[in-house]
């Protein structure tokens, strides 16, 4: 690892006045979970790092039921799991949280680390898009909003631009049950092979909304809108249950690497987006 | 009262639980300097120059050293095969050859860590590529590229059995059943990559501390790459943090001791320390061997096992390392520990551009027990026939002739822990023979719903492994033990070479050294864990420590006493315990009196599989294994539970990728090993006593044996709850959805 200078701003100021816009060696982290590996390996040769953690404004969880829940970029993939009203009212949310890393990393890695990393497997990415989450942004010449679904450009791009930060993730308020599902071959602390998030809202036993969210199946987490689309305004059954399965699988674009296969990958999310339907499904049928 | 048979708490538990036992790593000594070590990165290739001006020319670099700095660069367990570094300038025929991606090529020696590293990286390293061997079946072939030109071939050795007439038993055969097994590598993933120090001790002695497992050994090969006197070389173990095997080989010993001995000459007299990262580790040292046998056995509609011809190759990497005598044991064990009057076996030993293969727990026992145990549970299927009762048919007994055209050592209780396990795991032996009746209360059934893309099912295997090295190799193990005191022993002293590797050799040492002087332990002081002053104990390996280093302490204990009852004071005594004579494979026929012990395990095992994702998950095991003597009866369970995890590592999860010849997998987010929640749910360990005849107390050795069946066992309880038989392993979650035709 090449030496490089290290900063700990305790304004916003500051930390934009710290990355130029025509600056390529130096970045921002949080936790450091993922920056740190990239620079050990030499994927990543920075400069100087900057460290958001003195950023009072990238700090707090807050949850309104007319509002639903903010969530500052700095959370700890901890506080997500272990938050009740995010357990209450966001499941899928705080169950992905909790099936990430280890304690010791979920202590340190943040919400925010884990977006701006853009892994395609990043597990939160899917419970955020089905939950029709965005994305504040902030820099030196103002504040914009981007849908956490728009948030994604490619394996490890984002739309964050030169001396941006991400500050703040909106979650609008419950609406439907939720789920996600992990695919590993070990049962814990592993990256996902595929993973799912769902919501679903049903009325009468109709579906009046439904978002699947994909990971690990294409450049970027993504929306199975095919699949949605086919079981929109409609009682759910088993036929189009596997149907809108194998429309998932078909409108994912994984690839082969050391953890699965292209084929393999598509269905999984085959049989995850199945089980995660119909278990769904069954929930509301119990009520 | 006697100790045997108590389970004394683990004498290093409380330095390791609060933090205060040092392990190489945690040391550190005045004045010490940093080493690293320069890997070749590349599978195959002609070192042309090394340029080493510029990392030499930063400020604190103290020294570069290359193969021309090794005045025998070689080294090597079995064949010295292997150069200390490869690169032009030494005498060694085609040193300058790298042959896998952990080619050591340059050591250097700065100021710190990451000096060194920066040094390493400028470092100029001239390749001629040459095409890379990476699939063994190429490798034999006779227009292969030669890994090593001096010799014939790269099949390195060769093993052939000849029992009976074999074809002729075929075409007798009422069934045959013939397939191709393809076992996998595995890496080590001991708790503590490799570490230590290099330095010159007080009495001028080359001195290296890390962790090994084999002490004499170590000063062996360092004293010949070295051209020193062995006693000019000392080798220190302290904690050692696990080592399966993988610690068997050299890593980064002879690179410290040719640093500070180098630099000793330069007038310089410092400390180096090295601590591998763990991708170096899994890039540095062996792996266990894959294999591939091609098994075709024969059997009478009665079940009685009459044929067996079986090809086994072994992708040994680049280097021999202990490979000779690992393929030793497959060609063993391939036929299983059963009685076969026709056996034809013919098995061979690779190199490729792979990392090369050495050993690890069970040292080719495992791949010859899949091979075998899976030849089984078929036969079985095809013969209609419960796996136990086709099991306890054919099982080797005292007078049973085995493939080597001898009988195994007296007491041979196969049928004693095939019979315990198969009891436990709910069969009994009733009018028609071994069989399972449908109320066992064996698995635990599942309470609740079940969901129906959950299939269950159970397996069965058993196994035998050898204690010690042997084929011929002149097994031995040395103690002294000291007795003071005036009237009444006050105070007994062990001195002992022997390694504990993390498995609580030596809580058991002094167990058996208060024993074998009739005194409580706390009268026990050890002497340990140093090469100087002490003569080899051999390795801590092949379950061989508890009953080589007991019977050497036994000795030395007699003897001791023998002189105290002679009235000498203190009375002081030294032992080389050496087992019976083995005899090394005959030539064409494989005739031979392979080992002088083994021991005996049985394993059940519950699987369940998930159908649409692939999943295995491994619900319980029972394992009889017979142990001849527990001495410390918790060791042991330690030992079955540890071994079942591992294997089920290595079984279901454990994907070493190497793709011509480049590590793909050289992390542990990658490499997976089981966590706490992959692991069965239950083990049962059930501990058979049955002493063997030369065994210290009725000791054999057990650490390996529960592994050896886990494998074969899960194939067949995969296969019993989804129909299909797997040939290869591990069993990812892809592979089994491959297996069921899904993908
Ligand atoms: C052992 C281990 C296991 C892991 N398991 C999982 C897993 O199961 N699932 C999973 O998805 N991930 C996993 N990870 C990856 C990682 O822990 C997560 O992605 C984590 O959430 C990253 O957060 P961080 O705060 O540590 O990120 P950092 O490393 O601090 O930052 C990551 C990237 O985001 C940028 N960044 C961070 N915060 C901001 C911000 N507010 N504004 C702009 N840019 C920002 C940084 O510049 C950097 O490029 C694992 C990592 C490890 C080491």
């Amino acid at each position: 690892m090449k030496p490089f200078e290290h900063h700990s701003p305790n304004s916003l100021e500051q930390a934009f006045d710290l990355i130029t816009q025509d600056d390529n060696n130096s970045y921002y982290y949080a936790g450091g979970t993922d920056i740190n590996l990239q620079l050990k390996s030499g994927i990543l040769a920075a400069e100087s790092l900057i460290s958001l953690k003195n950023l009072s404004e990238l700090k707090g969880i807050e949850y309104k039921e007319n509002n639903g829940l903010k969530l500052g970029a700095l959370t700890t993939l901890r506080e997500l799991q272990r938050t009740k009203t995010i357990y209450n009212h966001y499941p899928a949310l705080s169950q992905a949280a909790g099936l990430m890393a280890s304690e010791q990393i979920r202590s340190f890695a943040t919400l925010g680390g884990n977006l701006c990393n853009a892994a395609p497997s990043a597990d939160l990415a899917p419970p955020l898009i089905a939950l029709g989450a965005i994305a504040t942004i902030s820099s030196k010449f103002g504040e914009h909003k981007v849908p956490i679904e728009d948030f994604f450009l490619g394996p490890g791009e984002t739309v964050l631009e030169e001396g941006e930060i991400l500050m703040q993730i909106t979650v609008p308020p419950p609406n439907g049950e939720t789920l996600f599902i992990k695919h590993t071959p070990r049962m814990f602390m592993d990256i996902s092979v595929v993973c799912i998030a769902i919501r679903l809202l049903m009325n009468n036993g109709i579906c009046n909304e439904i978002r699947i969210a994909l990971g690990a199946v294409a450049p970027v987490p993504l929306r199975a809108v095919n699949a949605e689309a086919e079981l929109a305004a409609q009682p759910f059954s088993s036929n189009n249950i596997s149907r809108a399965a194998q429309i998932a699988a078909e409108e994912c674009s994984p690839i082969n690497d050391i953890r699965g296969t292209a084929a393999y990958r598509r269905r999984m999310i085959e049989v995850l987006v199945r089980r995660g339907l119909s278990s769904l499904n069954e929930n509301y049928s119990k009520v | 009262m006697s100790l045997l048979g108590k389970s004394l708490t683990r004498i290093d538990a409380l330095g390791k639980v609060t933090g205060e036992t040092l392990y190489p790593g945690d040391i550190n000594m005045p004045d010490q300097a940093y080493m690293k070590i320069l890997f070749a990165g590349r599978p195959h290739a002609i070192i042309k120059t090394i340029d080493t001006s510029a990392a030499e020319a930063l400020d604190a670099v103290i020294a570069v050293f290359l193969a021309k700095d090794v005045p025998v660069n070689e080294y090597g367990m079995m064949l010295k095969d292997q150069p200390v570094l490869c690169g032009p300038g030494s005498e060694k025929p085609f040193a300058e050859r790298v042959r896998f991606v952990g080619d050591q090529v340059a050591v250097v020696v700065a100021e710190s860590v990451a000096i060194a590293a920066q040094a390493c990286e400028l470092i100029q390293v001239e390749f001629a590529d040459l095409p890379v061997v990476s699939d063994p079946l190429v490798s034999m072939q006779e227009d292969a590229e030669l890994l090593f030109p001096d010799k014939e071939s790269n099949v390195f050795i060769d093993y052939h059995i000849l029992r009976g007439d074999v074809e002729k038993a075929f075409a007798e055969a009422d069934v045959v059943v013939e397939s191709e097994y393809r076992t996998p590598a595995q890496e080590h993933a001991f708790l503590a990559p490799e570490s230590g120090l290099g330095y010159i001790d007080e009495d001028g002695r080359v001195t290296v501390a890390v962790a090994g497992q084999w002490a004499h050994e170590e000063q062996d090969a360092i004293a010949h790459a070295l051209g020193l006197p062995l006693d000019e070389v000392r080798v220190i173990h302290p904690a050692i943090g696990g080592a399966f095997g993988g610690r068997e080989d050299m890593s980064i010993q002879i690179a410290l001791a040719l640093a500070a001995w180098r630099l000793q000459q330069r007038g310089i007299n410092r400390p180096i320390k090295i601590i591998w990262s763990r991708e170096e580790s899994i890039i540095g040292h062996h792996k266990r061997h894959p294999y591939i046998i091609r098994s075709r056995w024969g059997a009478t509609k009665d079940g009685d096992i009459t044929a067996a011809d079986v090809e086994v190759i072994a992708d040994g990497g680049a280097y021999a390392c202990t490979s000779t005598k690992v393929l030793g044991n497959a060609t063993l064990m391939c036929t299983g520990p059963y009685d076969i009057p026709n056996v034809k076996v013919d098995s061979y030993g690779v190199y490729t551009n792979n990392i090369p293969s050495g050993a690890f727990r069970g040292f080719g026992g495992p791949q010859g027990a899949f091979a075998a145990e899976t030849q089984m549970n078929k036969l079985a299927q095809e013969l209609g026939m419960d796996p136990v009762e086709l099991r306890m048919r054919n099982v080797a007994q005292d007078d049973t002739v085995m493939s080597t055209n001898s009988t195994l050592p007296k007491g041979v209780t196969l049928d004693k822990v095939i019979e315990s396990c198969a009891l436990a795991a709910g069969w009994n032996n009733g009018i028609a023979g071994w069989q399972r009746s449908g109320e066992s209360a064996w698995p635990p059934k599942i309470t609740g719903k079940t969901k129906n893309h959950i299939k269950r099912g159970i397996g069965f295997a058993a196994a035998f492994k050898n204690i010690g090295f042997s084929f011929g190799y002149p097994e031995r193990s040395w103690a002294k033990i000291e007795l003071h005191g005036e009237t009444e022993i006050e105070k007994v002293v062990l001195h002992h070479a022997g390694s504990d590797v993390g498995q609580g050799a030596h809580t058991v040492f002094k167990q058996m050294a208060a024993e074998a002087a009739g005194v409580p332990v706390d009268k026990v002081e050890m002497r340990l864990a140093d090469s100087a002053g002490k003569e080899d104990s051999g390795s801590a390996s092949a379950s061989r420590m508890t009953f080589m280093a007991g019977n050497s302490i036994k000795g030395a204990g007699e003897a001791a006493l023998e002189k105290w009852r002679n009235e000498e004071r203190p009375a002081i005594a030294e032992f080389t315990y050496r087992p019976p004579a083995t005899t090394p494979f005959a030539p064409k026929t494989g005739e031979s009196n392979p080992n002088f012990a083994y021991g005996y395990v049985a394993e059940a095992v519950a699987v369940e599989v998930d159908v649409e994702t692939g999943h295995v998950n491994i619900l319980d095991v029972i394992c009889a294994n017979d142990v001849g003597k527990a001495i410390n009866p918790q060791q042991i369970t330690g030992q079955i539970e540890g071994a079942v995890v591992q294997a089920s590592g290595y079984t279901i999860l454990e994907n070493f990728v190497q793709q011509d010849g480049i590590v793909k997998t050289p992390h542990l987010s990658t490499y997976l090993i089981p966590t706490v929640l992959d692991v069965p749910d239950r083990v049962e360990s059930i501990i058979l006593e049955y002493p063997d005849e030369v065994g210290p107390w009725g000791v054999r050795g057990m650490a390996e044996m529960p592994y050896l069946p886990f494998a074969p066992a899960v194939i067949a309880a995969v296969k019993d709850a989804i129909g299909v038989w797997f040939d290869e392993f591990p069993l990812t979650p892809e592979r089994v959805l491959r297996g069921l035709g899904e993908i």
